[in-house]
C-alpha cells in the first residue's frame, strides 16, 4: 500500500519509492528509507499534504510524493 | 585557525555561533534560515579562530544549492577543523551526517547541541561512550543555557597548544587519507571499478550509513519517559491538525495585521507631537543661518519633512514587523503557514513552502528574495520574487500606505484586495508559463516559546536599516525632490494632465510619485502628501504605487540570485502591472 492510505496515527515501515531517483535521495537524507518506521500523525483535506513522524522528526510530504512512498503495516 | 560548522538544517549553527563568538547572525526556528555561508572571529590568547557558518545540509552529497555551497567550501580551502553540529534530541538522523564526514577522513569535533532540549524530551546520551564509538571529541552543548561553552573554549585552548590533535588521531586511527569530493560526485564511496550504476550505488552506501547510525543512537541514549510532558508539545499536535490548526494560524495572522495597523496609526499622534515643535525649531535656525533664497527655502523645508516622515510612518511600520517577524521565525509558526497554505497556495502558482520567503517580504523585500533558495527549483524562484517584488509591501510600504490612505480617507479595503487579486492572477499567469512541480518535503521544526534575547537582537538587527539606509535616503530624495516642486520643474508634467486624468484619473503630480517609486517606494509620500487629492485618487495612486517596481536593492539581489534577464522581465511586468491597476480601477471605481 502507499503512504496515503495510512489512517491518523497508523505506524508503518517505509518499503521503497517508486519515483525519481533525486527524490528517493532526498528522502532517504531526512531519514525516509526501506525498513525505517513512519507514523501518520495528520493528512490536510483536498489533497494536501500529509504529516509523518520519522524518529523525533516531523515530515511534511506533498500528496504525489506520498502517493509514491510504499509502506507496509506490520502484523 | 579555520574552523568550519556542518549540520543538519535548524540544528541550531547558527545560535552556536551567536554563543561562542558574540556575533549577531540570523538565527530563527526553521530550516533553511541561512541562505549564506558567514564567518565570525573569536580570539583566545591571541590566536583568531575564524568560525564559517555553513548552511544546514542532511547529507554532504546533497545535489541540492545548500548541498553544492557547503561542498565546495569543505573541498576548496584548507581548514582546520570541521565542527559538526548534532541534534541531540534528534542523535540517528544526525549521526548519518557524522558518519559521512568521518568516512572522507575529515577530523571533527562533534557538538551535541540542545542537550536540554533532549533531556526535557527524556533522551539521555552517554557522550563518553559515543566519544569511544565515533573516535572524535564530542561536547554536549545548549546555545540556549550555555552549557558547554567552556568546555568548548578548553578544547580550542589544546587545539593552539597542538593542532593538528585531532586530525593526526583520527588519520593514524583509520588510516585514511582524505578523499577530495568533485563537483560530479554522486556515490559515497570509492567504488571507481563497480559495476552497479552510480546512483543505486550511493544509495545503498547510504544505507550502511544511516544503518550505522541507528545503531550507534541506539546504543548511546537511552530514552526515559519525558521529563515534562509539556504544554508546549501540546500545542504543537493542536496547531499541526489541518482544520483547526489552521484556522488558528489564520487568525494568528489577522490578529498580527490588526495589532500592526493600530500600532501605526496609535504611534504617529503621539510622536508627531513630540517631533512638531522640534522641526518647527529645525525649520527657523535653518532660514535663520542660511541666507535667505531658493536653497534656504528648500532645505528649511526639506530637512524637517525628511525627518518627520521616517520617524512617523516608517518606524512605527519596521518596529512593529520586525517584532511580529521574529515572533514567526522564532516559535516555528512560520512554516507551519506553509503546511496549512500548501493546497491555498497552487492557486497563486506556488508551493506551500514559498509563504516563508513570501512573509519574510512583509519585513523586507531584500532578505525575501535571498530565502527563496528554499525552494525547489529557479522557475519557482522566479515566480515568487516577481510576486515579492510587485507585489508584496515591505514595512516601511506598509507604514506609508496606512499613513497616506488615512490622509486622503482612501480606501484601504480596496487597496488591499486589488493587490491580492493581482498576486493571484500573477501567480497563475507565471505558473502557466513555468509548471510547478509537485516536490513539497520539509521538516516541521518543534514549537519553541522565542527567547527574549534572541528576539530583542533581530528587531535591532531588521531596524538598523532605518539609520543606514531608509533616514539618509528619504533626507535626500526629501531635498531632491521640494527642489523640484520649489523651481516648479514638475509643472512640465502638466501637459500630462489630461493623458493621466484620462487614462488613471490622478493628475499629473500623483503619476509623478508613481514614478518616483521607481527608487524606493516609501519616497513617494514625499509627494502625495504635497497634493491635494481626492480619495478617490489616493486609492488609485497608492494601488499604482503598491503594484509596482521592486526597490534598487531588491533589483541587485535579483541580478545576483536569477540574473539580468530575470529582472529585465520583472521591470516590464511591474510597469504593466501598474498601469493596468490604474486603468482598471479608474474604470470600475465609482467617480
Amino acid at each position: 500500500m502507499n503512504s496515503t492510505d495510512m489512517r491518523k496515527g497508523q505506524k508503518a515501515v517505509v518499503r521503497s519509492f517508486s519515483k525519481g531517483q533525486g527524490m528517493e535521495r532526498r528522502l532517504s537524507e531526512m531519514g525516509i528509507r526501506p525498513g525505517t518506521e513512519i507514523e501518520l500523525l495528520e493528512k490536510h483535506p483536498f489533497k494536501g499534504p500529509l504529516l509523518f513522524r520519522v524518529g523525533q522528526s516531523r515530515i511534511v510530504l506533498g500528496r504525489n510524493i506520498a502517493s509514491n512512498l510504499e509502506v507496509e503495516i506490520p502484523d | 585557525m579555520k574552523l568550519i560548522l556542518v549540520g543538519n538544517p535548524n540544528v541550531g549553527k547558527s545560535s552556536v555561533i551567536n554563543t561562542l563568538t558574540g556575533s549577531h547572525f540570523f538565527a530563527s526556528n526553521y530550516p533553511g534560515t541561512s541562505t549564506e555561508i558567514e564567518k565570525a572571529i573569536l580570539k583566545i590568547n591571541g590566536t583568531e579562530f575564524e568560525f564559517y557558518d555553513t548552511l544546514g545540509v542532511y547529507s554532504i552529497y546533497s545535489d541540492r544549492e545548500e548541498g553544492r555551497v557547503t561542498r565546495s567550501l569543505l573541498e576548496e580551502d584548507r581548514h582546520d577543523l570541521i565542527i559538526n553540529i548534532v541534534d541531540a534530541s534528534n542523535l540517528e538522523r544526525n549521526l548519518v551526517l557524522t558518519y559521512e564526514l568521518l568516512e572522507r577522513g575529515y577530523s571533527i569535533l562533534v557538538l551535541l547541541n540542545q542537550v536540554d532540549r533532549a533531556r526535557d524530551l527524556g533522551i539521555q546520551i552517554n557522550v563518553a561512550e559515543l566519544t569511544q564509538i565515533l573516535q572524535s571529541p564530542v561536547i554536549a552543548f545548549s546555545a540556549t543555557n550555555n552549557e558547554g561553552v567552556s568546555e568548548f573554549r578548553q578544547f580550542l585552548e589544546q587545539l593552539i597548544i597542538k593542532p593538528h590533535a585531532a586530525e593526526d588521531k583520527i588519520s593514524q586511527q583509520k588510516g585514511q587519507q582524505r578523499l577530495i569530493l568533485t563537483e560530479d560526485f554522486s556515490c559515497s564511496g570509492n567504488c571507481g571499478n563497480c559495476s552497479i550504476s552510480k546512483a543505486t550505488c550511493s544509495l545503498d552506501l547510504d544505507r550502511k550509513l544511516a544503518e550505522k547510525a541507528r545503531k550507534t543512537a541506539q546504543m548511546v541514549s537511552s530514552v526515559s519517559s519525558p521529563a515534562s510532558h509539556n504544554l508546549l508539545n501540546r500545542v504543537q499536535n493542536f496547531i499541526d491538525r489541518p482544520y483547526i490548526g489552521t484556522i488558528v494560524l489564520l487568525l494568528l495572522a489577522y490578529l498580527g495585521l490588526v495589532v500592526l495597523t493600530k500600532f501605526i496609526s496609535f504611534s504617529e499622534g503621539p510622536i508627531s507631537s513630540l517631533l512638531e515643535p522640534l522641526s518647527n525649531l529645525l525649520h527657523n535656525w535653518i532660514l535663520s543661518v542660511m541666507p535667505p533664497g531658493f536653497f534656504a527655502v528648500v532645505l528649511a523645508k526639506a530637512i524637517p519633512e525628511g525627518l518627520v516622515i521616517p520617524f512617523t510612518i516608517i518606524m512605527p511600520a519596521m518596529l512593529m514587523v520586525s517584532l511580529l517577524m521574529a515572533l514567526l521565525e522564532d516559535s516555528g509558526l512560520l512554516p507551519r503557514y506553509s503546511v496549512a497554505m500548501e493546497r491555498f497556495g497552487r492557486l497563486f502558482g506556488v508551493s506551500g513552502q514559498a509563504v516563508i520567503p513570501l512573509s519574510l517580504g512583509f519585513g523586507c523585500r531584500t532578505p525575501a528574495v535571498m530565502a527563496t533558495r528554499i525552494l525547489p527549483n529557479d522557475a519557482q524562484r522566479f515566480i515568487v520574487i516577481t510576486l515579492l517584488s510587485i507585489v508584496i509591501p515591505c514595512a516601511a510600504t506598509v507604514g506609508v500606505i496606512v499613513m497616506i490612505s488615512a490622509k486622503f480617507q482612501a480606501s484601504l479595503a480596496v487597496i488591499v484586495l486589488t493587490m491580492l487579486i493581482v498576486m493571484m492572477i500573477l501567480g497563475m499567469l507565471l505558473s502557466r508559463l513555468s509548471p510547478r512541480e509537485e516536490a513539497f518535503i520539509y521538516e516541521l521544526p518543534p514549537l519553541r516559546i522565542p527567547m527574549a534575547k534572541n528576539v530583542w537582537s533581530k528587531i535591532k538587527l531588521r531596524f538598523a536599516g532605518f539609520f543606514t539606509e531608509v533616514l539618509p535616503l528619504l533626507l535626500l530624495m526629501s531635498i531632491a525632490i521640494r527642489a523640484l516642486i520649489e523651481s516648479h520643474l514638475l509643472e512640465i508634467f502638466n501637459g500630462m494632465e489630461h493623458f493621466t486624468r484620462m487614462l488613471f484619473g490622478i493628475p499629473a503630480e500623483a503619476f509623478v510619485a508613481v514614478l518616483i517609486t521607481i527608487f524606493q517606494r516609501y519616497l513617494a509620500p514625499l509627494v502625495l502628501l504635497n497634493l491635494d487629492l481626492t480619495a478617490r485618487e489616493a486609492t488609485i495612486a497608492l494601488s499604482m504605487i503598491a503594484l509596482s517596481l521592486p526597490c534598487l536593492p531588491v533589483m541587485v539581489v535579483t541580478v545576483r540570485e536569477l540574473g539580468f534577464k530575470s529582472l529585465i522581465k520583472i521591470l516590464l511586468m511591474g510597469f504593466t502591472t501598474s498601469a493596468v491597476v490604474g486603468v482598471v480601477l479608474n474604470l470600475i471605481l465609482p467617480v
